[in-house]
């Protein structure tokens, strides 16, 4: 009998041992999505989940649902549960503002990440600011948006409800000149747009920035987006002697833009925006890529500590698509909204008040955190304080950061 | 049949008996155990118990290892203060600029440049320079012209070139300092390539302005 006694206490230790030590590892894991308890707020996401760009709107669909889960399994406020619904705009102003419509129908909407696109962003802009309810954008550059129409001569921001975690072509264009002249050694640019708010807004902003460095411009062309053929374009590339190419628009374009120029024997570099940033250029300009150029908003994601987590969350995740450019920008405007409904719960002895929206907008002017991307703030205009860029350039089938910047301005 | 039968042991004679078949090692640790349950028992659970300690041992929860410190350029700021001097010199551009690490260890300045053709740079105090964590060092910056044909007359947003090096990395980092910068140097260039242009009017970028707080490195 002393003997089973003594099994027993023996398996009896073993177990709780074993039972500890399953304790122990569970730190750090993943863990369950934990609701925080009865207050639902819902972070609106607009983005194009279908079509040509879809591989940069779903990374930024996918980056705000991490957000969300995160803070719901830290219980980062306390009470309100956060939840995401995500709506396709297809790249087309007019789903966009479809889409903000249905947002602002629902109550529970207390913040919009989104949109990519700045067209798109002009349309929706006007319904957010009406209905008080606050939008971040973590891709738009177009300097309109947040400083007005006038913005080379007068900055005026237009609405008090947008917000953006990326720096704008007011920056990127003549960071990208500077780039292409000094350190490219380029002097003859053709500059090429697809007609678009973005697209042309940065080849302007590019060229002005490389003619006064001493820069020419040999010839200039806009393209339809809706086609891939540009053999005309890509013959007159090669019959003006230029040695570089800027283009002012996305990758789907751009791709093919790249492998006709090429081809039509002009083998000079394709440089382009934060538009053009995406492993699907590469794909689509195929081979010849090789030593193209791509400015892209802040540093580089995976070289940032501050990136770490979220590159491994990410994955952890088991997200089929990449996080792409704007992946760490669009944690950070969703965690933007989320810090700022903690602002307003916190405020309110704990709950939501009535005037949400409102109280979340006027919050989200003194939010501040350190977030994936660096330091996350908003000047008087809603842009993002921290304005890094960093230039790519392809090699071996992949962007490789070249050349890092910070406006201190 | 043989007619033989079985052998009897005869006089003077011994049967022996034949020795004891040795106990098979079935019994033998059966045996053994009865013996020494105990033992066996304690040996065991010590056994386990030490396995469970080592595994405890080998996967306990250890304290994460510091966090690696962020990239110089994640850390510094650099920032323009104002033209040295009311004037541009004939020759050149003499401004200061703060430079600042604002966290993390200490950042080693180890080349300050500029990216255009037909000017050179000269800095004070000459790189390399340790900045200290926090507090803004005043560096004093001279640009001279070598070549009028290939200055950049009116550049909107003009870099400064800096290696930065710390504990992690080194890296070339590009500052773009500002319409303020852009305008002192766009008016110094004029000055020094033209004598036919004129400063514009600038800002009040009286040298000492917001210099409060600075250390000269």
């Amino acid at each position: 009998m002393r003997q089973r006694s003594l099994i027993a206490i023996t398996a009896a230790l073993a177990a709780g041992a074993l039972t500890l030590t399953a304790c122990g590892s569970r730190d750090g894991d993943g863990g369950s999505d934990s609701s925080g308890g009865g207050t639902t707020v819902v972070i609106g996401v607009d983005a194009p989940l279908t079509g040509d760009l879809s591989a940069l709107g779903l990374g930024i669909k996918n980056s705000v649902d991490l957000a969300v889960k995160t803070a719901n399994k830290e219980k980062f406020v306390e009470g309100v549960t956060f939840k995401i619904e995500a709506l396709d705009d297809q790249a087309q102003p007019s789903s966009g503002q479809q889409n903000a419509t249905k947002l602002v129908a629902n109550k529970d909407v207390l913040g919009v990440v989104g949109p990519l696109n700045s067209n798109i962003a002009e349309s929706m802009q006007k319904v957010f600011d009406d209905a008080n309810l606050v939008e971040v954008s973590p891709a738009n550059t177009n300097p309109a948006l947040t400083q007005g129409p006038d913005w080379q001569t007068k900055k005026e921001r237009p609405y008090k409800s947008y917000f953006r975690t990326a720096t704008t072509d007011a920056i990127q264009g003549p960071f990208a000149a500077q780039y292409v002249y000094n350190d490219a050694k380029k002097k003859k640019v053709f500059v090429i747009d697809d007609k678009k708010t973005y697209g042309a807004g940065l080849a302007a902003t590019f060229s002005a920035e490389f003619k006064k460095l001493g820069g020419q411009v040999v010839g200039t062309e806009h393209i339809d987006p809706e086609t891939k053929d540009f053999s005309a374009v890509a013959t007159k590339v090669k019959s003006s002697g230029a040695d570089v190419v800027y283009y002012g628009g996305e990758y789907p374009q751009a791709g093919p833009l790249s492998k006709q120029i090429k081809a039509a024997g002009a083998n000079i570099p394709l440089v382009g925006g934060d538009g053009i940033y995406s492993a699907d250029f590469i794909k689509l300009a195929g081979a010849t890529a090789t030593g193209d150029l791509a400015t892209s908003v802040g540093a580089p994601v995976e070289e940032l500590p501050s990136a770490k987590e979220f590159v491994a969350n990410y994955k952890a995740e088991g997200y089929k698509e990449a996080y792409e450019a704007y992946g760490g920008y669009s944690y950070d405007s969703a965690w933007a909204i989320i810090e700022a409904v903690k602002k307003v719960v916190d405020d309110n002895n704990g709950e939501l008040p009535e005037d949400a929206r409102a109280k979340v907008t006027e919050a989200m002017q003194g939010v501040s955190f350190d977030g994936v991307t660096g330091k996350v703030s908003f000047d008087e205009f809603g842009d993002a304080t921290n304005k890094q860029l960093t230039v790519y350039s392809v090699e071996n089938g992949a962007w490789k950061p070249a050349k890092s910047g910070t406006y201190e301005g | 049949m043989s007619g033989v039968g079985p052998i009897e042991p005869g006089e003077g004679t011994h049967a022996w008996a034949p020795p004891p078949a040795a106990r098979p090692p079935r019994e033998r640790a059966a045996r053994f155990r009865t013996r020494h349950r105990r033992a066996v028992l304690a040996t065991t659970s010590a056994t386990a118990l030490a396995a469970v300690g080592a595994y405890l041992y080998v996967t306990r929860p250890e304290a994460p290892p510091p966090p690696a410190p962020p990239p110089p350029s994640q850390t510094v700021r650099v920032t323009y203060l104002g033209p040295l001097g009311a004037e541009a010199t004939p020759t050149g551009f003499r401004f200061t600029v703060a430079v600042t690490a604002h966290s993390g260890p200490q950042v080693t300045v180890t080349r300050i440049s500029q990216p255009y053709e037909g000017l050179s740079l000269t800095a004070n105090p000459h790189p390399p320079f340790r900045t200290r964590t926090g507090i803004p060092h005043k560096i004093e910056i001279t640009m001279k012209v070598t070549d009028c044909g290939k200055v950049p007359r009116n550049a909107g947003l003009p870099f400064l070139d800096v290696t930065l090096r710390n504990t992690r990395a080194i890296e070339a980092h590009s500052f773009i300092l500002g319409e303020r910068y852009a305008q002192d140097l766009s008016d110094a260039l004029q000055v020094a390539c033209s004598n036919e242009f004129l400063p514009s009017p600038k800002p009040d970028n009286t040298p000492d302005k917001g210099l409060g707080g600075l250390r000269v490195s």
